[in-house]
């Protein structure tokens, strides 16, 4: 059925190395008209390097790439984008100030006669493009004004504006609430029929499964399987990223719903966090929850829903209105990040990169900054001290670092959180808030995510789950359902079903 | 911080075949001492250019005038680390030269009347610090609004348009003084060079510093005193603004709201010149202090060859322009692509 003129883009022997990794080798890949083609990998297996080459960012330092058999060498991305490459990545690259119609015709604003921005025109240009996504808004009003779903259609229209004969996707849905994940699919579905060829990278299995005909998996810089999804299972997909079985693991059982496993399992009587009648004056008004000792505590809902609002209030990291934090029964009522540190509260942010760590200082530096005074005398750090505990717990949580001097910001999302992990467990704090603490975390380091915070609560550690991710809510003692800002629902681990839906019924 | 950053490279190096390894030793080499390459290589030009530069009475009028602009690029130094500018350090420098004078004029001796005007630019510190962290104001405007508002307090409590001079052992402790063959004002810098090194690199302090320019919210995340930090870093500046204007004050026997005009931006040019961003988290003190010895000796041999001053700014302004592109835009690793030291890299853009 199909044949060699239906592919519009060809990778032939695409090789890159970076000092001391090499990115990618000799890959071999074709893209069809027409189709949703998968591509997964864990981080670091060279997937976004391969989008850069592809979107024209990279160079390949060998092969060649094939637009519709003609063979191309992208100078730079404007340049891949008039060849009819466009790219959608992770974050949304809008300026929120800006107009719709303003975004949409970014850098190539219609003009008028005069050379002025011709503004009726523009805005016609920008409904049409919307219209072929399947969206219907006020292209005057700023994009701040819309919610993620009706940005990231945005930004589609954006890409589609410029003439698209293929369209990259990288983890497009990673902020979208899961309905509009639907109608997001329909929208790529119809590109798709419309002869777009779409390139489609992500994590999660249930994504590609549903929307993709074929995946592609790489493995450490090579191209290790190319599966059709109608004659494969989802733990094939995973087999080949991870190069070994997962069978029974957590993170297999979490990505493909099979079975729930519960990572706490020693929750006591003891009541160690309590929140009282707490407002943040915004998002959250009169919300009260008790966290007990050895236990694992969910806050789930759709993104947006108020569960990070609640973790930051946790962790101190948001400003109160009213009511009181109580410690082991004492009102300690912090009121910032420090604060709550010596109250023995740690916290795993959601946004590692501009909240989580130092890029360029080094693991150990990074690990050892919530409790210097411990690794220091008369104000001097003892940097032997420091580096044996880093290293020390580098191999316990088996980061995988070149060392513990490396710059923090050159390792991968799994890695980088285990070290802000580390962090905690240095200052042997006894509450950890994690805020979707295995976002871009690939999947066999969560599965030691996972496992770490199983053994945190085993050995008494309170641990708090802030977490869009059903296969994380369904993996704590007790889950607090979160809706617009409001806990609608507390269910033991007990009442939740494999498939989650006592949790989602109360999503909406 | 440096060091630490090397070391990592040394070993991700490792994991790379030898002759790749060598490549990048001498690009690591290359970008790490290029500074005092171009130092040295400023020290050969005037030795070239004019047979006055290398006489002892040549280099004592640089280093003269150094000590005082890299006093004030050692506090600018700490201030940028943290992702922060301070504009007001001509004029607390100017301010200190006539807090001095004024206070000796009525008679305090030199020890108390330097205590007096270290103690003043400290409040004006704290003050700069204050606006800048419990205000909320932008370092950029709140250090420009203490500049103006300095000098206009300088010269009114001066009341005349300067104040002489005339207590000598104030003169000799901050200019004409000596120790172990050191003429003071390079003694006072030289500890002052030492003492921010051993902080920056070896102290808490200093590693919060770099957190906090590094990524400030990760730094208040994991409990760091920000503001403390802050406002600690901002006094330090000031002081040895103020510091400086001791210097200045005893090399020029006198106290006025118009010395040190400018000076400001000379620190921050040897600041970026030593390879610090204005973002924050990078850097060191002591290449903050070759920077100013880079720019000085400039200025120093297009004097000795007679270039006249207007064509002077111009020749000064591009050579902060390549410095500040050599060390933290990445030229030093484009300009050996382009050489042929990093074949490797270089072979797949072109």
């Amino acid at each position: 059925m199909q044949s060699v003129q239906d592919v519009v883009l060809g990778l032939e022997g695409v090789s890159k190395r970076y000092p001391g990794v090499q990115a990618l080798e000799n890959i071999n890949l074709e893209f069809r008209k027409g189709t949703i083609h998968g591509l997964a990998g864990q981080n670091g297996a060279g997937k976004s390097t391969l989008v850069k080459i592809i979107a024209g960012a990279e160079t390949p330092d060998s092969g060649r790439l094939l637009v519709s058999g003609e063979p191309i060498a992208f100078q730079n991305p404007n340049h891949a984008q008039s060849a009819g490459v466009q790219t959608i990545y992770q974050e949304l690259s809008l300026v929120p100030q800006l107009s719709v119609a303003e975004n949409i015709t970014l850098g190539a604003p219609p003009r008028n006669a005069v050379g002025l921005v011709d503004w009726a025109e523009m805005n016609v240009i920008a409904e049409q493009a919307l219209e072929r996504v399947g969206f219907k808004l006020n292209v005057t009003r700023a994009v701040s004004d819309y919610s993620v779903a009706e940005q990231q259609a945005v930004e589609l229209a954006k890409a589609l504006r410029k003439d698209a004969k293929i369209l990259l996707l990288d983890e497009p849905t990673s902020a979208l609430p899961q309905p509009d994940v639907k109608r997001f699919f329909e929208v790529l579905r119809k590109l798709a029929d419309d002869g777009v060829a779409l390139v489609y990278i992500s994590h999660r299995m249930d994504e590609i499964f549903s929307i993709c005909s074929e995946v592609s998996v790489l493995r450490d810089g090579r191209h290790v399987a190319s599966l059709n999804t109608s004659e494969s299972r989802p733990a094939d997909v995973i087999h080949a990223m991870v190069g070994e079985s997962l069978e029974g693991s957590l993170a297999k059982a979490a990505l493909t719903g099979e079975k729930s496993v519960k990572i706490g399992s020693n929750c006591t009587e003891q009541v160690f966090l309590s929140l009282r009648n707490v407002s943040d004056g915004g998002k959250l008004s009169d919300i009260s929850v008790d966290v007990h000792s050895g236990e694992v505590l969910g806050i789930s809902g759709l993104l947006g829903s108020g569960q990070s609002e609640l973790a930051q209030i946790f962790a101190g990291a948001r400003e109160r209105q009213s009511g009181d934090i109580l410690v082991d029964g004492r009102n300690v009522t912090y009121r910032s990040p420090s604060e709550a540190i010596l109250c023995g509260v740690g916290y795993l942010p959601q946004d590692r990169k501009s909240h989580g760590f130092v890029p360029e200082m080094s693991v150990a530096q990074n690990i050892t900054l919530a409790n210097l005074s411990g690794f220091s005398r008369l104000g001097f750090i003892r940097e032997g001290a420091e580096k044996e505990r880093a290293g020390g717990l580098a191999k316990r949580l088996a980061m995988r670092i070149s060392g513990i001097d490396q710059a923090m910001g050159t390792l991968s999302g799994g890695t980088q959180q285990k070290a802000i992990l580390a962090r905690w467990l240095v200052r042997s704090s006894r509450a950890l808030i994690c805020d979707e603490p295995t976002r871009g975390v690939d999947v066999e380091a969560k599965e030691e995510v996972y496992e770490l915070l199983r053994d945190f609560a085993s050995n008494g550690g309170t641990v708090v789950i802030a977490s869009s991710e059903l296969s994380e809510a369904l993996m704590c003692d007790r889950v607090l359902v979160m809706a617009r800002g409001q806990i609608v629902a507390e269910l033991d681990h007990s009442e939740i079903d494999p498939d989650g839906h006592a949790i989602m019924k109360y999503y909406a | 911080m440096i060091n630490d950053r090397n070391g990592m490279l040394d070993e991700e190096t490792e994991l790379t075949a030898e002759p790749v390894r060598k490549q990048w030793a001498v690009l690591r080499l290359l970008s790490r001492s290029y500074l005092m390459l171009v130092l040295l290589a400023m020290i050969i030009i005037g030795n070239l250019v004019s047979p006055d530069f290398l006489t002892s009475r040549n280099a004592l009028n640089v280093l003269t005038f150094s000590s005082i602009i890299a006093l004030l690029a050692v506090g600018q130094f700490f201030v940028v680390l943290t992702g922060g500018i301070d504009l007001s350090v001509g004029a607390v420098l100017a301010l200190a030269t006539v807090v001095a004078a004024l206070t000796m004029q009525a008679g305090l001796g030199a020890g108390e009347a330097a205590g007096i005007t270290l103690a003043v630019c400290a409040v004006v510190g704290l003050l700069t610090g204050g606006l800048i962290v419990y205000l909320g104001i932008p370092p950029f405007i709140a250090t420009l609004a203490m500049m103006t508002a300095i000098q206009g307090f300088s010269y009114i409590i001066q009341s005349t348009s300067l104040i002489y001079i005339e207590n000598q052992t104030f003169v000799n402790i901050f200019s004409e003084g000596s120790l172990l063959g050191l003429r003071s004002p390079v003694l006072i810098f030289v500890t002052v060079t030492i003492i921010a090194a051993i902080v920056a690199r070896y102290t808490v302090f200093g590693r919060q510093l770099y957190a906090i320019g590094g990524n400030r919210e990760a730094a208040r995340l994991s409990g760091l005193p920000v503001n403390r930090n802050l406002m600690v870093t901002y006094t330090i500046s000031t002081v040895l603004a103020g510091l400086a204007g001791l210097l200045a004050a005893a090399q020029l026997y006198q106290g006025s709201s118009l010395i040190g005009r400018g000076y400001e931006l000379d620190a921050i040019a040897a600041v970026v010149v030593g390879g610090a961003t204005l973002m924050g988290g990078r850097g060191d003190p002591i290449a903050a202090v070759v920077g100013v010895f880079i720019l000085s000796i400039i200025v120093n041999i297009m004097n000795l060859v007679g270039i006249s001053s207007e064509p002077q700014l111009v020749i000064k302004g591009v050579v902060i322009l390549l410095a500040v592109y050599l060390s933290s835009a990445g030229g030093v690793t484009q300009l050996a692509r382009v050489f042929g030291f990093g074949s490797r890299s270089g072979s797949s853009g072109t």
